[in-house]
């Protein structure tokens, strides 16, 4: 079972491959654009810490690393989740998710792998980078625990980002247009480039919950950030661990009634 | 091996009048009612049959085949493919079957053929050995062995067409749903089409349900008719009572070597076309005979040939007893 699946994960990410390779142009714009796409990631700390050394108990180099993970995992979302799951959106509205679900495997495995942007492996290289760089502000490297602490911190974003997305896309089986969910999606994942303590004294507090609670931006960015400082509290990290669970699990819940839902559009 | 009881499936649909008022209020307040698409049919199916499903646009044919292949849950009644219930989507299911529609493709668009069957390959599980004996034989039938490996966007409708189908063929499925496979194409590719799909019935003893406007694709392919109108079954028999019961007169056609005025041709039959050396006349059955010997002794024929009505014609027929045999029930009630 599990290696039919790791086969088939092999021919769709060839396929992926194949595909990006098809169109020369593509292929250097999207490089290019990803480049674009860091900067524009770095320009806001550069004019904040331009003003003070430290915002709400961040400093400068400590506040890369948030950067760091959130150009990783934006690379994680642009390259292997996003280009997939709007592409159901589209196999939603045209009616070729039929093909999708007539064939003998899981759909929500199918649709998840049916297409990878390999370009958005450089924001991955470059939020490696930062965390290099920002290391290297701080004058000290991370410890072994809080490296390995991280790590495990990187699957569970990446659960949390890909069940998030699998709930947006979800929505398109009742809405059929859901460009405007993803759209504000991308705009809110953009909140976190930011230590989630900055937000603490906005709404009295409110916003921090809703990104650590709802909207779990803080377990993604702040959270691997501050086990490689080495001062994120056990209970956080369980916390982490509980809550993309959760997620993973209702994401899977929400899909499989929302494939029940799907009418096929006429031929 | 396909039996259906009592399928019905009927769908919600909102509904509102035209105009921004009506618009503005069905934000808030909606309006539903029932779209009845199959309103309790019944057949059965054996293994290896070739069927042609026909009906007019709207009459329930695709909803059926995707209600059959998975795709969408009965409202009611029992339907079952080879002892498997089709909302099920059990993975033995799934591999036996395909629905291969004209007007919808699994072909990656931007990559060659090729790597759509590579990948379907995988998800079927097909064994390597099997998988370069299907390939080669249907590259061979299909004759689409310099297609593969061109960009699907770069081939033509025809030319994609028939690399659907060798997608949709890999797995080797013991039922083939087919949902207009020859829309859009040329005569001789449609020709080309018909004699691969009964190629592969023959061969394998692959069950086949085929639906198409193009009445030579099921003249050609189907023996057996069923034909659903407003989602109900209508006729399910052989295709030759079908034109027996629906149009029992026979064509005689007359080519004539020199102009004959029409009266003299209304004389034998009714007139259907008469133009450019060419008569068609309809004539009852049993009168067929009587007509040739007329035809031939009164008139400068040179050839003759005796055909049945073309089928699209005895379909319009029937669709048009039907609505009016609805008509006929909707005044009897009263409202």
């Amino acid at each position: 079972m599990v290696r039919r699946y790791l086969r088939l994960l092999t021919v769709q990410l060839k396929a992926s491959g194949l595909q990006a390779l098809q169109y020369r142009a593509d292929f250097f714009t999207d490089g290019f654009t990803s480049l674009c796409w860091v900067f524009t990631a770095l320009a806001p700390l550069f004019v904040v810490y331009g003003r003070q050394p430290e915002v709400e108990g961040w400093s400068f180099g400590e506040a890369l690393l948030v950067v760091g993970w959130f150009t990783l995992l934006q690379g994680i979302l642009e390259g292997a989740i996003n280009p997939s799951l709007t592409g159901v959106v589209e196999h939603i509205r045209k009616g070729t998710l039929d093909f999708v679900l007539l064939k003998p495997a899981d759909a929500q495995f199918l649709v998840s792998t049916q297409r990878f942007l390999p370009w958005r492996a450089f924001n991955v290289l470059t939020g490696l980078g930062l965390f290099i760089y920002a290391f290297m502000l701080l004058g000290r490297g991370p410890s072994p625990l809080g490296l390995l602490t991280s790590l495990l911190l990187l699957g569970t974003s990446t659960v949390l980002l890909y069940s998030l997305w699998i709930l947006t896309v979800s929505a398109a089986f009742f809405v059929v247009r859901v460009d405007n969910l993803t759209y504000l999606f991308t705009s809110i994942f953009d909140f976190a480039r930011w230590p989630s303590s900055v937000f603490k004294g906005v709404a009295k507090g409110a916003l921090t919950l809703v990104f650590t609670y709802v909207i779990p931006l803080a377990l993604m960015t702040t959270f691997p950030a501050e086990a490689m400082l080495g001062r994120l509290p056990v209970a956080s990290l369980v916390g982490a661990v509980v809550g993309s669970a959760v997620f993973a699990w209702v994401a899977r819940r929400v899909w499989i009634r929302s494939i029940g839902h799907y009418t096929s559009a006429s031929s | 091996m396909i039996s259906v009881h009592g399928l019905r499936k009927h769908y919600k649909v909102h509904k509102r009048p035209p105009g921004l008022k009506a618009a503005l209020r069905s934000l808030f307040h909606r309006t539903y009612t029932s779209v009845k698409a199959v309103d309790g049919i019944s057949f059965d199916i054996r293994p290896g049959e070739r069927v042609g499903f026909l009906g007019p646009n709207g009459a329930g044919k695709t909803t059926t085949l995707k209600v059959l292949s998975g795709l969408l849950h009965p409202s009611e009644g029992e339907v079952r493919v080879d002892g498997h219930v089709p909302r099920l989507r059990e993975e033995a299911f799934l591999k036996k079957i395909m629905l291969v529609m004209g007007q919808k493709q699994q072909l990656l668009w931007d990559l060659p053929p090729a790597e759509t069957f590579e990948l379907n390959r995988a998800i079927y599980d097909v064994p390597t050995l099997q998988y370069k004996q299907t390939l080669d034989e249907l590259v061979g039938l299909l004759e689409i062995g310099d297609l593969i490996g061109k960009p699907t966007r770069q081939l033509s409708l025809g030319e994609r067409m028939k690399c659907e189908l060798a997608a949709a063929l890999i797995h080797r499925p013991r039922v083939l749903f087919l949902d207009e496979p020859t829309i859009g194409l040329d005569v001789s590719m449609q020709a080309t089409m018909r004699t691969f799909i009964k190629d592969y019935n023959e061969k394998y003893g692959a069950t086949l349900i085929l639906t198409s406007h193009y009445m030579d694709d099921v003249a050609a392919l189907c023996p057996r008719v069923i034909v659903i109108d407003k989602g109900l079954l209508s006729y399910d028999g052989s295709l030759e009572a079908l034109v027996q019961r629906v149009r029992p007169e026979k064509r005689v056609v007359l080519r004539l070597s020199e102009v004959v005025d029409a009266s003299r041709l209304e004389s034998l039959g009714k007139l259907v076309t008469h133009e450019a050396g060419t008569a068609v006349l309809q004539v009852k059955q049993d009168a067929v005979n009587a007509t040739i010997s007329r035809a031939l002794s009164g008139l400068p024929v040179t050839d003759l040939t005796v055909e049945n009505a073309p089928l699209e014609e005895v379909m319009s027929e029937l669709f048009a007893e039907n609505k009016a045999r609805r008509l006929q029930t909707a005044e009897s009630v009263p409202a």
